[in-house]
């Protein structure tokens, strides 16, 4: 066997307390065909940088064809043959297609003032080989998402890679587009490694020869496709150990569910892009007083979207409905939805960098209109440890008391509909059980909850009624009963690594 | 009705367009504002002005001018292009001040200043005292430094900074050193500016620190804006900008600062197809 | 080893220098403010400044009546300025660059009305006649209201420092600097809190031009000069943070004094040199996007 072109010993990378990349080792060999797939927060983006070099590794080695680069700046790992793209198309937009395929091309003098025939023909090449050739001259803002997509592996490719770095490139492309990229992906070269990390599991079957799979940073398995998609550890990560077949309701809160109740939160062909590439073509919901409904999809399905276009925060597109008890939120700023009643507890947490605990909970002031139905004090009972903590400030709290603050953070507004984005991320199972029992009990109290998780476990166990969000809508919306008594469906519209049956 | 007065300032028009084009090199190509192009201008200046106690000859004072002045901001680059967009106006406009509280204290003359000769065009020739003369000889200068930065604008180098206007790590992936790129950009942009001092002291026969005044920065800033990203936009919207200042204010007993005031707050506010890659100087890729 | 051997005239241009410090912090305070929750670099800042100190030199009479008058006024103008600018980049929010030229514009237009209305000599400002004397520093004549502006002016600080790191008020302004968007979801008013920091930031720069004004008095000019010294503040304590720009500010203010007294001529290379090292340090080359 030959030498891998790229090994990463031990690579770690820590922000603050928290290891986003912890002890990763791997080897790529020329020719390889790789994928880095994990749930959320796994640290697979942040592995592409550290190879890139747009990230510096807080402790480990990077070898890559015989050199140890983890000092080495990012353009001089581009100069020894690592090309990569990012999540959303990173390309000069004023500048035409051939342009920025022009600016990769290698062996051109920076003060030529004549292109060299040889640098327009490798131009050429690199856009015919991911077939925009015809649109070497258009402006890269004309062109779709898509184009987009295949002009940045273009570029990519004109730097003649030994590595090739893509980072999610599925993301966004319909169907016939991903099978095109699929089949470009394997028809390069053979002296060209792939490494890519993608959320599409079909995808990333029908290009890698072999799997990594990261789960809290840490390497979790690798293998080829079809050993990962049947390994106990990974269908553990991904479905968080539930096994909806044995599942027994342990939360007396998912056992009641009063589905008559008129919806306290209506959402009617919610529509939403990044980019310019489509995420949420028409989303419908109701989420409806004292009860949990769960929203469910593989990574990137656009679940923090979702949310995130429901609290304000991402533009929503036209013909978008988004009401709160009958009142019209759609059009009002963040402020606004809060003060109406919309409570946000958002993917990562994102608290405030430099506020203390208590300035945290100082900061939400219900509206006045509105019966405040938390105080501080009660806060300070239902999350004991906060009070513990006031003084501190969120990086030296642990993941579980920042989800806690989060959360706090939202009731002390008085919200009507809690909004959850991902809560369970990133937390040992003992605090989701916390969480779970938290999340049942606000419910039980009147509140409507709307969950967008990951962990389906999590979600099956606390949710009355379960969405799963495929392709841009709502591809399925059941009680949770139903779906336990009927677990195939739920696995066919994920297509989650189930495996094959023992 | 071509007085002397008009045609100095017509002279005086054409070295804010040179400064303009050097701005032009970092706002509408790379993307970077600059606010302190002026004290590169000035070091120009005091080039030619210490130079000139040993040559009248203005191409020798403009080349040396043009030297000292790219490496004035060779140095000073080092600060500038560790940061981007609005800190990297903030930065050249303090190096930019620096430079001006510099020229006071080390500078020939202090404050008050100092007066040269009146340069020679072409060896042989008298010293141009007339304005008429001058005017040719600045014009002329402009012409040459206009084509020679026509064609930096068209190498791969200008491709290269549009990259970098446009989307940084882009082009850093690809290979590029992007801030040696920009440090490259500032220097030229610092010998442009240069040469402008050098006919500034062609002009007004005369230098001191107030040539280094956050004004002159502003107004070469502007008309880069103005222009959009065109080097000949910048240069009509330098000449318009000194009209406005100069001629009109004088019309209008003296308030120039007004007047260029008003035009900055038009500049604003007046709806223009500005870059792109201008507009999203503060996108941090917050997500 | 007493009070007379710690007195020399270089510790005397030190406390020169703290009181320097404390004007580039008042008005720096503000500078950094603003750019931090409104991402607004205010060429009118210095403007305000110099506002300030033309109205002491206005409305001074030598008495207290005066200098209380003059700092009633300049709450009032400071608080207009500062709505004024506020409702002047609001159509151009995202737009920085044409903030600055906006605010730019906005610095041409009241230079020249300034030397139009106050002429272009610099004007000196007496203090109020109880404060107007020196004391005997170890043997040494100090001007006894520069004594009186230090301790108003670390009164100001500390009154700054407890409203932005302890009041709700900064806790805020904070939240709105380190996640507007966030900050919006809770409910808080982020439109209105830009607005206040930049009257804030208005009242501080023109208040610290009424009292500055016997030490740094109003000429054309100081505007400039104060917005660039206060910018270097900002620059080197680290744009939007408050202590830092107080060591900023403390350091700067040295440089300018004794560093000049020590090593004339010098203050430029220095203050260049120590903006330099803060960005060297503080913007390692990172361009990556966000982890996951």
């Amino acid at each position: 066997m030959s030498a891998p072109l790229l090994r990463l010993d031990t690579v770690s990378r820590a922000y603050g307390a928290r290891r986003a990349v912890d002890e990763v080792s791997l080897d790529l060999h020329p020719g390889a065909r790789h994928a880095l797939i994990g749930p959320n927060g796994a640290g697979k983006s942040t592995l592409l940088h550290l190879i890139a070099g747009t990230l510096r590794p807080t402790s480990g080695r990077i070898h890559y064809a015989g050199h140890d680069i983890h000092r080495w700046p990012a353009h001089r790992r581009a100069r020894a043959g690592i090309a990569r793209t990012w999540q959303h198309p990173a390309l000069a937009r004023p500048l035409t297609v051939a342009q920025n395929v022009l600016l990769a091309v290698p062996g051109q003098h920076v003060a030529a003032l004549r292109l060299r025939p040889r640098a327009s023909a490798a131009a050429l090449d690199a856009l015919d080989q991911v077939g925009l050739a015809e649109h070497a001259q258009w402006p890269t803002s004309q062109l779709s998402y898509g184009d987009q997509r295949r002009l940045e592996v273009a570029v990519a490719l004109a730097a003649q890679p030994r590595l090739l770095l893509l980072d999610e490139p599925s993301a966004g492309l319909a169907t016939t587009e991903v099978t095109r990229l699929a089949e470009l992906i394997r028809a390069l070269p053979t002296d060209i490694a792939v490494l890519l990390v993608d959320h599409n599991l079909d995808f990333v079957t029908a290009v890698a020869d072999t799997v990594t799979v990261l789960h809290h940073g840490q390497h979790l398995t690798t293998g080829t496709p079809s050993d990962v998609r049947t390994h106990p550890d990974v269908r553990r990560v991904y479905l968080a150990e539930a096994d909806p077949t044995k599942h027994v309701p342990t939360t007396p809160g998912a056992t009641d569910p009063p589905a008559a109740a008129p919806p306290v939160l209506r959402v009617r062909n919610l529509r939403a892009g990044h980019h310019g590439a489509p995420v949420l073509t028409g989303v419908t919901l109701n989420v409806r007083a004292g009860r949990v409904s769960a929203v469910v999809g593989r990574n990137g399905a656009g679940k923090t979207t979702l949310i995130n276009t429901i609290a304000g925060l991402h533009p929503a597109l036209s013909g978008t409905e988004i009401a709160l008890n009958d009142r019209l939120m759609t059009g009002l700023s963040a402020r606004r939805r809060c003060r109406a009643g919309i409570g946000l507890v958002p993917q990562g947490r994102r608290l405030f960098a430099g506020l203390t605990v208590a300035e945290h909970l100082a900061l939400p002031r219900p509206h006045p209109g509105r019966p405040r139905t938390i105080t501080a004090r009660q806060i300070l009972d239902l999350f004991p440890a906060l009070g513990e903590r006031r003084h501190h400030r969120p990086h030296q709290l642990s993941g579980g008391e920042q989800q806690m603050l989060a959360l706090a953070r939202a009731l002390l507004a008085g919200p009507q509909v809690l909004l959850l984005d991902e809560p369970s991320e990133g937390l040992a199972p003992a605090i989701v059980g916390q969480l779970a029992a938290i999340i049942t009990g606000l419910a039980a109290t009147g509140s409507a909850v709307l969950l967008a998780e990951q962990n389906l476990a999590l979600a099956l166990d606390i949710a009355h009624d379960v969405a799963v969000l495929d392709r841009g809508t709502i591809a399925l919306h059941a009680p949770t009963a139903d779906l336990r008594a009927d677990p195939t469906r739920l696995q066919d519209v994920l297509a989650v690594p189930t495996g094959s049956p023992r | 009705m071509v007085n002397a007065y008009l045609v100095s300032l017509a002279a005086t028009a054409l070295v804010m367009a040179v400064l303009a084009m050097s701005a032009q090199l970092l706002v509408g190509l790379a993307g970077q504002p600059p606010l302190g192009q002026a004290a590169y201008l000035v070091v120009g200046a005091y080039t030619a002005a210490t130079l000139a106690t040993l040559t009248s000859l203005g191409p020798v004072q403009l080349l040396a001018a043009s030297a000292v002045g790219a490496v004035a901001a060779a140095v000073t680059g080092l600060l500038a292009v560790r940061v981007r967009g609005t800190t990297f106006l903030m930065v050249t406009f303090g190096v930019g001040e620096l430079v001006h509280a510099a020229a006071g204290q080390w500078a020939p003359g202090g404050s008050e200043g100092t007066h040269t000769p009146p340069v020679i065009a072409l060896p042989g020739l008298a010293p141009m005292v007339r304005p008429g003369w001058v005017y040719l000889y600045v014009l002329a200068c402009t012409l040459i430094i206009g084509a020679a930065v026509t064609v930096l604008t068209r190498t791969r180098f200008a491709l290269l900074l549009r990259g970098i206007a446009a989307h940084e790590p882009r082009v850093q992936a690809t290979g590029h050193h992007t801030s040696g790129l920009l440090l490259a950009a500032y220097t030229a942009a610092g010998a442009i500016a240069g040469a402008a001092g050098a006919l500034l002291v062609a002009v007004t026969r005369y230098v001191s620190p107030a040539d280094a005044a956050m004004g002159i920065s502003a107004i070469a800033l502007a008309a880069a804006l103005i222009g959009s990203g065109s080097m000949i936009g910048a240069c009509a919207a330098a000449i318009l900008l000194v009209a406005v200042r100069d001629w009109a204010g004088g019309l209008l007993s003296g308030h120039g600062s007004t007047l260029l005031g008003l035009s900055f707050l038009a500049l604003a506010y007046l709806p223009r197809h500005r870059l792109a890659g201008l507009l999203r100087l503060r996108d941090r890729g917050r997500t | 080893m007493g009070l007379s051997g710690l007195v020399n005239p270089y510790t005397i241009t030190a406390l020169d220098g703290v009181a320097y410090g404390l004007l580039l912090f008042v008005i720096a305070a503000g500078l950094t403010l603003i750019f931090g929750v409104a991402g607004v670099f205010s060429m009118a800042h210095g403007t305000l400044y110099l506002a300030g100190a033309y109205l002491a030199w206005h409305l001074g009479d030598g008495g207290w009546a005066g200098l209380g008058l003059a700092l009633a006024a300049a709450v009032l103008i400071g608080a207009v300025g500062g709505a004024g600018l506020a409702a002047a980049v609001r159509p151009l929010t995202e737009r920085p660059l044409d903030q600055v030229l906006a605010t730019l514009g906005v610095a041409y237009i009241a230079a020249d009305q300034f030397s139009t209305v106050f002429g272009a000599e610099p004007r000196s400002v007496d203090p109020p006649r109880a404060l107007a004397g020196s004391v005997s520093l170890g043997g040494y004549q100090y001007p006894v209201y520069r004594l009186g502006f230090v301790a108003v002016a670390a009164l100001i600080v500390v009154l700054l420092i407890w409203l932005v790191e302890r009041s709700r008020t900064g806790a805020i302004v904070r939240a709105v600097v380190a996640d507007p968007d966030m900050a919006a979801a809770t409910g808080l008013r982020t439109r209105t809190t830009r607005a206040a920091v930049l009257v804030g930031g208005g009242i501080l720069a023109v208040t610290a031009g009424v009292l500055g004004a016997p030490v740094i008095g109003p000429a054309p000019g100081v505007d400039t000069t104060i917005l660039v010294y206060s910018l270097i503040v900002c620059v080197v304590g680290g744009l939007g943070s408050i202590r830092g720009a107080l060591l900023a500010a403390l350091g700067v203010g040295q440089i300018l004094t004794l560093g000049v007294a020590l090593v004339p001529g010098a203050a430029a290379f220095v203050l260049a040199a120590a903006m330099l090292i803060a960005l060297t340090i503080r913007h390692r080359p990172s361009l990556a996007g966000r982890p996951e």
